[in-house]
């Protein structure tokens, strides 16, 4: 197999991306912003175009497209955007379509999670905290807003450092995606976790009525239960075992993503589990300290703060 | 190396277990001493009531006592250590036979370090134990003596000082002693290094006694460093003995060392290794150091910046005999190098006229004297050098009391007249009132000097030295160079007293009297005019501003001294005849001691009869002019001295009617060139300056620029370097998250583009 | 559903050009979050620069962990998830107090903590 694509093809539409990036990046006086989307959509359109091109036998679905040009896009308005408030709700925006593209992807849980997480508890902190920090834009006017939200700092050069890491990144994936060894076809590496879930695959049959009601599943002479997964059959049986059969296992019953993460989770990364959770309670009792720590207003930044009158109101 | 860490290791093993083992010193003690017998304890009181006396001046220190107290504790216990010393030369001569004994401290040193061949254990052990024998008795006799009367001397003296110099004076005084003591006793090469070394502190520290005076405190440096080049001799000295004879122990040093002697004695020199024959050499350069030899003399002179007490007991007494002490004791070692005795004789005979023609010509009579012991010194190192041991410790003994007199004479005569030592602004003193005393013992003392024949121990001890040097073969011309010697001495001696003592009274007083530091007027010195001197019972109390100065006569303590010192001068004589089958009690007090080495015909009467086979050259007896010289050296040296006083009356006091001048004044003119090089002391300081001084002078301050040029800017190029850096790389640091960030990702983004492009799958 | 989103078809398994697709779009939202974080003054906004970031990281870790076929990518990103989390809390809470002193919320505001 070639290269994906054509790696200096795709440092020039790196190129083309940085250049719309910099183009819609705030700035003093006119900032054209709907050139810059424009020609970074570009950029990234010629990539997937190009990747479309050499690969035609394996492309990602159309939801793929459409999440990534939501979350592309609202990345690029989060970066742009002069109003924190909206910024933020771009964010949410990215959020909602990364979430798209995990549920693409087959993991259901971490998408939800990551809606429930960050959308729904990290992003309305975020949220209080600027309106907090923020005096409300009375008027719809851009003037009103804090000139360090109107204009950006040194948009070339950071422009430039960005897309020169994302140039660098995806060439070193260009190169390096087609070596990684994929799983065999056929093989599940989650398929064995069905071993450790008998009430799962009894309660699948009963509902589906492939064994009687008072049926187990039997337990063989390991301990484990009788299950052969690679004919995918299972020995079921009165409770006493008095009489056994076989009952096949359909093929719709299988380990679904949560329950893979779960085992995951809880057998191979109990530690960290326990670790992060020292994190976040670490987290929590130093923003309660921080929170209670009371701060006086700089010495210099006290007549601005009361106004040119000076003095008390 | 390993065998070193080993051997420190086991070592420090050993003083574990002996930490262990409860501190059992006797146990250690005849182990240590070899077979030597125990000595009785007594012994151990010499060094400790010195000890005492020093801690006992300390304390008066602390408490503030501005009283005499501090002499007399000295007095008692030096007194206390005389007597202690009597005892002990009772019980080294009393016994049938005379053998050393060991006194034992506690231990000092036990460092073992494995075993070496022969499975003996490799160790140095020196104790603190005393070696005495008959030696060690005869020189902790007149050293205890002399410091118990010169203490006594000095309370006096040193009267004007009361208060807390006098209490640093006394304890230093204590501490000499106490190290001098150490240096004698000591039955090992460690402790009389250690009282080697603390002779030279106190004798710095009172040197510099009056610190406020830059000449005293050059002076004091001077003795110090000079006295430092002999002690690195004889350190090296000690390090080449115990490496080579892995003891440093006097009992087993002298057994280790005697199969060379027997070597020596047959003259077979070449079969003694060389390291054996350069360690006598090395303990020259100490003794010569320590003694004032030639050419590390020129400190003494200088030394004269100190009181007067501590110019005769350390200066002239004791401290400087040191050295003599030193090769006597060594004698043994010395016979086996044919080259050490000669180098001894001749440095001896050299000094002793280089210092005589000096002295001859000086106007200080401090100084005079100074020089007269450097020459006397020389004598002794001639003695020794040809042989004759006894007549050098003779020599020493009874310098030690004559000298001691004449430089507390001298002292008399300072603390009296302001300080003043020119001998051209005193005249007749012993004339004037309440100075008769002092003139008489300046006059025994002067003969004594002189070897005025019959009536002084000087003559006969300088006799011993004379005859042998022409006895032993090949040291003629060092017998001719000491008998030129022996007059000069003679002339410049009594060139002092016709001067001072005799003649027209007159004198003109020392800046002493006006200005301060004169040690026993320093407390009138200070006081305003006319104000009367309580506590001198001779007060010139007319105070100085009126232009009056009275003499100011010794009191009853000088007075003492000087006549006991006197006596003893003249008794010491007896020393010459009794026990005249030894030689003399001197003879039989070295002969039974590690001196030993005795040409048997350097006995006067009779002895000489047996020829010095044990110089190992088979030679004949030397003669003087054809005769015996042991039988003709009386009349010859009493025919040398007369005339050198007679020079002396002729010159300086025939016909003299004031202070200042005299007949030899144009015989100084005619001499010219010679005079003035005497005079200027043949100009050894300036030659000394201008070959050492300069020139290391010259080098520190190339050093120093060198430091400052080259290391200070090499240290301080280090220091630019990252500070220019630093202010370079710390334009970035401007605290804006943002270019921080900046740099991160950009760094971040150059290594990610490099390693893209650098590797190749 | 499970025919329209083809890729999610259990347990098939995901080509490397399509698991690319997903890297160079992770790859883009990095290097938006970093252009981001370059570029804008707002403390807040820097910070949410700073997620997006974990954002992008996260859906390679999906990514490569849907390829794999196994949940080890995933269970990683549930640990960002935590490290975001305790980011943010930490983060605003600095921002809050930052800003109380302030008035502001512009980063060039404080290089004096350069020290």
């Amino acid at each position: 197999m070639g290269p994906l694509i054509n790696p200096w093809l795709l440092y020039g539409l790196c190129a083309v991306g940085a250049a719309g990036v910099a183009l819609a990046l705030p700035r003093r006086g006119v900032s054209p912003q709907v050139v810059g989307a424009g020609v970074g959509g570009a950029g990234l359109l010629g990539v997937f175009a190009a990747l479309g091109v050499s690969n035609a036998a394996h492309l990602p679905n159309l939801h793929f497209y459409l999440f990534s040009a939501i979350a592309l896009g609202s990345a690029l308005r989060v970066i742009t955007h002069p109003r924190p408030v909206y910024a933020a709700l771009f964010f949410v925006l990215t959020i909602l379509a990364s979430c798209g593209l995990y549920i693409v992807l087959g993991a259901e849980f971490m998408g939800f999670a990551l809606v429930i997480v960050y959308a729904g508890a990290i992003l309305i902190t975020y949220l209080f905290v600027i309106m907090l920090a923020t005096q409300a834009p009375t008027a719809d006017r851009v003037d009103a807003l804090s000139e360090y939200d109107r204009v950006s700092r040194e948009p070339l050069v950071a422009t430039i450092v960005g897309f020169l890491m994302v140039g660098a990144l995806t060439g070193m994936m260009a190169r390096g995606v087609g070596t990684i060894p994929a799983p065999a076809p056929g093989a599940d590496p989650r398929a064995g976790l069905l071993m450790m879930l008998p009430g799962k695959v009894e309660r699948e049959l009963r509902e589906r009525a492939l064994i009687g009601r008072d049926d187990v599943i039997l337990t063989a002479s390991d301990g484990l239960p009788a299950m052969d997964l690679a004919a995918r059959t299972v020995r079921v049986g009165s409770p006493g075992g008095a009489e056994q059969r076989t009952a096949p296992i359909p093929a719709d019953v299988r380990v679904s993503n949560v329950e893979g993460l779960a085992f995951e989770l809880i057998a191979n990364h109990p530690g960290a589990i326990e670790i992060a959770g020292v994190i976040l309670l670490m987290a929590m009792l130093g923003a309660v300290v921080l929170a209670r720590k009371k701060v006086d207003l700089d010495e210099h930044e006290r007549p601005a703060a009361f106004g040119p009158g000076g003095g008390h109101p | 190396m390993s065998d070193v860490t080993t051997g420190i290791l086991t070592a420090l093993g050993g003083v574990g277990t002996l930490a262990a083992s409860g501190g059992d010193a006797a146990a250690h003690a005849p182990a240590s001493g070899g077979a030597l017998p125990a000595a009785s304890p007594l012994v151990l009181l010499i060094p400790l009531l010195p000890l005492l006396g020093c801690v006992l001046c300390g304390l008066c220190a602390a408490a503030g006592v501005r009283t005499k107290l501090p002499a007399w504790l000295t007095v008692a216990c030096l007194g206390a250590a005389f007597v202690a010393a009597l005892k002990m030369l009772g019980d080294a001569t009393g016994g049938p036979g005379t053998h050393a004994t060991i006194a034992h401290a506690f231990d000092w040193f036990r460092i073992e370090w494995g075993k070496g061949p022969g499975g003996v254990s490799r160790e140095l052990v020196a104790n603190f134990s005393f070696y005495v024998d008959t030696l060690t008795c005869l020189w902790m006799l007149f050293v205890t003596g002399l410091a118990t009367l010169i203490g006594l001397y000095a309370s006096e003296y040193m009267a004007g000082e009361r208060g807390p110099g006098y209490c640093r004076f006394f304890a230093a005084f204590n501490l000499f002693v106490l190290s001098m003591s150490c240096l004698v006793m000591g039955d090992n090469l460690l402790l009389l290094y250690l009282g080697w070394e603390g002779v030279g502190l106190c004798s710095y520290l009172l040197i510099g006694y009056f610190y406020q005076k830059p000449s005293a405190v050059a002076a004091a440096k001077k003795a110090f460093i000079m006295n430092r080049i002999g002690d690195l001799g004889l350190a090296l000295g000690i390090m080449l003995t115990f490496v080579k004879f892995g003891t440093v122990e006097y009992a087993e040093l002298f057994e280790r060392i005697r199969p060379f002697v027997e070597l020596a004695r047959h003259g077979r020199f070449d079969e003694i290794p060389f390291s054996v024959q350069l360690i006598p050499l090395l303990f020259t350069v100490g003794a010569f150091g320590k003694s004032a030899q030639l050419p590390l003399y020129v400190w003494l002179p200088d030394a004269m910046e100190g009181p007067t007490p501590v110019s005769a007991l350390i200066h002239a007494a004791t401290m400087v005999t040191a050295g003599v002490y030193l090769v006597a004791r060594f004698i043994p070692f010395y016979v086996c190098s044919d080259l050490a005795l000669p180098v001894v004789a001749w440095v001896g005979t050299l000094t002793a006229l280089t210092a005589a023609t000096i002295g001859m010509a000086q106007f200080d009579i401090k100084r005079i004297m100074a020089y007269s012991t450097v020459s006397q010194l020389g004598y002794m190192f001639a003695g020794l050098g040809v042989l004759t041991s006894t007549g050098a410790a003779f020599h020493v003994f009874t310098h030690a009391f004559f000298k001691a007199l004449l430089f507390l004479s001298c002292g008399a005569v300072m603390h009296g007249f302001g300080g003043q030592l020119d001998l051209r602004k005193l005249s007749g003193v012993r004339k004037m009132p309440g100075w008769g005393i002092v003139g008489v013992c300046m006059l025994v003392g002067c003969l004594n000097l002189s070897g005025f024949p019959l009536l002084t121990s000087g003559f006969f001890s300088k006799d011993m030295i004379l005859a042998q040097a022409f006895t032993t073969p090949g040291f003629a011309a060092i017998g001719w160079i000491l008998l030129l010697t022996a007059g000069l001495t003679a002339y410049y001696t009594f060139r002092v007293y016709f001067r001072v003592f005799e003649g027209p009274s007159q004198f003109e007083p020392g800046d002493e009297a006006h200005a301060h530091a004169d040690p026993g007027d320093q407390a009138h010195a200070h006081a305003p005019a006319g104000h009367a001197h309580g506590g001198h019972e001779h007060g010139h109390g007319q105070g100085h501003g009126d232009g009056h100065f009275h003499p100011h006569a010794p009191g009853w303590a000088i007075n003492t001294v000087l006549a006991v010192l006197a006596v003893c001068s003249t008794a010491a004589i007896g020393a010459y005849f009794i026990d005249r089958d030894h030689h003399g009690w001197v003879g039989r007090m070295v002969d039974s001691s590690t001196a030993a080495w005795e040409a048997p015909g350097a006995g006067h009467s009779g002895a000489h009869a047996e020829p010095p086979a044990e110089t190992g050259h088979g030679a004949a007896p030397g003669t003087f002019l054809g005769m015996d010289p042991h039988a003709v050296m009386y009349y010859v040296s009493a025919v040398v001295a007369l005339v050198g006083i007679g020079a002396a009356w002729w010159l300086h006091l025939a016909g003299r009617t004031a202070a200042a001048t005299s007949r030899a004044d144009g015989l100084l003119a005619a001499a010219g060139p010679v005079a003035r090089g005497a005079q200027g002391k043949w100009f050894v300081d300036e030659v000394y300056d201008a070959l050492v001084v300069t020139p290391l002078w010259v080098l520190a301050h190339v050093f120093h620029l060198l430091d400052k040029l080259l290391i200070d800017g090499l240290v301080n190029l280090a220091g630019w370097v990252p500070r220019g850096a630093g202010r370079t790389a710390s334009t970035g640091q401007n605290g804006l998250l943002h270019s921080y960030a900046l740099g991160m990702a950009g760094g971040l983004a150059i290594v990610l583009v490099v390693a893209l492009f650098m590797v190749k799958n | 559903m499970s025919a329209i989103l083809a890729q999610a078809d259990y347990p098939a398994l995901m080509s490397a050009p399509t698991l690319f697709h997903y890297l160079v779009v992770s790859a883009f939202m990095f290097g938006l979050g970093l252009v981001g974080f370059l570029t804008r003054r707002n403390l807040i906004i820097m910070f949410l620069c700073t997620e997006l970031m974990f954002q992008a990281a996260g859906l390679a870790l999906v990514a490569f962990s849907r390829f794999h076929l196994n949940h080890t990518g995933e269970t990683f990103v549930i640990f960002v998830l935590t490290v975001a989390a305790a980011e943010a809390a930490m983060a605003l809470a600095l921002v809050v107090l930052l800003f109380r002193r302030k008035e502001t919320l512009d980063a060039e505001r404080w290089e004096e903590m350069r020290g």
